[in-house]
């Protein structure tokens, strides 16, 4: 019987494969795309109208978390625009109430990792960085698989990831499109390895500085 | 018997595709469902942190709010220069002690005044931003589908004369508070950071309405120089 032979072999390498492809952070959290209680599109908002990441999410730069806006930020404009369109229904019964909207949490890290959002963008981490073109999507989606391995990937080489802080919420900025930056570097990596070294950073990789 | 062991050899092949067929769709497409969890750890511990809900509350909210008509410890605002633009119940006309009008001032409030203003009031501020035009343009249409009741205002020119005269108090009090259509900006905006955007709203409304002699004499000589515009190439 060989072929039993040759099943009971490959079986081991199977299941290797198929966990290492199939339960991968890719697989299980790339990709989810909840559906909101409001249809808010990041496409229009920040894509279209070009509004500043930071217009909402004001406490990205002082604080560990981006926090979503209340009802409140939207109503700045929405008080006007569209008062009568039923997708916003949600958004009306929460202003009248007082009762918060219920948005769906779209990218999460285990409740013992604790990130914080302006020790990265303060140093030129740009939202892109984990978050992808969301001013290219219609519903907020989560393009990153956000697990330790691929945030130490960063932490080990942040040349190319890192850029100037005045310009960390301009999602489309590319190196290569920088006619100053392509003046002075070669590189992305040589431009990110100089503002590494004038803003002094140095990722750290120790376990308590995401585990306390 | 050959025949027998072909079969269940092929059948185990086929069955064993299938996990990788459902892994590679999981890997290639979005999906609305929560996220698979196969390992749960302590990633959801019960413990509330910003934002998390709290089913104990009617409202939800974790995080409570404050009590109506009680004042944080430090929070009591005293200092009506500072906090609220009035100085013996008028508007103030100068800067409180704790804004130190230079130039870090003006930076910081330019780029706070590109965030939060130029939605509506656009970057030179003659109240021609992206959301006035978007609202213009949907308001424009006549297929009421589309309008879904919307209605603008234009939002105000900061070079009109009624707004550049007004004291500074007074504009810092519009961006605290709001002012007819516009909301107060208060809670988005912190007060240091709004006495910044003051700073720059004077210095952007020096810049629409300047002349040749606020120049210093020595810079007066370079102007011809100075290009506006990136010509084509």
């Amino acid at each position: 019987m060989p072929s039993v032979g040759i099943l009971g072999a490959a079986a081991p390498v199977y299941a290797f494969f198929l966990v290492s492809y199939g339960f991968s952070p890719i697989a299980t959290d790339v990709g989810y795309q909840p559906e909101q209680p409001v249809p808010y599109s990041h496409r229009i908002h920040v894509g279209q109208l070009g509004i500043d990441c930071r217009y909402c999410h004001n406490t990205v730069e002082v604080a560990a978390k981006a926090a979503i806006p209340p009802t409140q930020t939207c109503m700045n404009c929405h008080t006007q625009v569209y008062k009568e369109s039923i997708n916003l229904t949600a958004l009306f019964d929460s202003y009248a109430t007082g009762m918060p909207v219920k948005w769906k949490r779209v990218h999460d890290l285990p409740d013992y990792a604790y990130f914080n959002h302006s020790a990265h963008v303060n140093r030129g981490v740009s939202c892109v960085e984990c978050h992808g073109r969301v001013d290219k999507m219609e519903e907020i989606k989560q393009e990153k698989p956000l697990n330790m391995g691929w945030c130490l990937d960063c932490h080990r080489k942040p040349q190319g990831r890192v850029r100037d802080p005045l310009t960390v919420t301009d999602l489309g900025w590319r190196f290569e499109d920088d006619s100053a930056a392509k003046a002075q570097f070669k590189t992305f990596e040589d431009y990110s390895e100089f503002w590494l070294k004038h803003n002094n950073i140095s990722p750290s990789q120790d376990c308590s500085t995401c585990h306390r | 018997m050959i025949k027998v062991v072909i079969f269940i050899v092929t059948v185990v092949i086929t069955v064993a595709m299938i996990p990788l067929a459902l892994a590679a769709t999981a890997r290639s497409m979005s999906t609305k469902k929560p996220r698979i969890h196969f390992v749960q750890d302590m990633d959801n511990q019960p413990k509330f942190r910003a934002q998390h809900s709290n089913d104990l509350f009617l409202d939800g909210r974790a995080m409570r709010p404050p009590v109506a008509g009680t004042v944080a410890r430090g929070n009591l605002k005293e200092d009506s220069h500072y906090n609220l633009g009035v100085v013996n119940d008028a508007w103030a006309t100068t800067f409180p002690a704790q804004v130190r009008v230079d130039m870090d001032l003006l930076q910081r409030g330019r780029a706070r005044f590109n965030i939060y203003c130029t939605p509506c009031h656009g970057y030179a501020g003659y109240g021609d931003g992206m959301v006035n035009k978007r609202a213009q343009e949907i308001l424009e249409n006549s297929d009421p589908a589309v309008v879904k009741g919307s209605t603008w205002v234009q939002p105000k020119s900061l070079h009109e004369q009624l707004i550049s005269e007004q004291p500074i108090g007074q504009l810092f009090n519009t961006i605290t508070n709001g002012v007819r259509t516009m909301s107060g900006y208060a809670a988005q905006i912190p007060l240091a950071d709004r006495w910044a955007i003051v700073a720059y709203v004077k210095a952007l409304q020096k810049s629409q309405d300047a002349n040749l002699n606020d120049l210093p004499a020595d810079q007066r000589r370079d102007l011809p120089t100075i290009k506006l515009f990136k010509e084509p190439n």
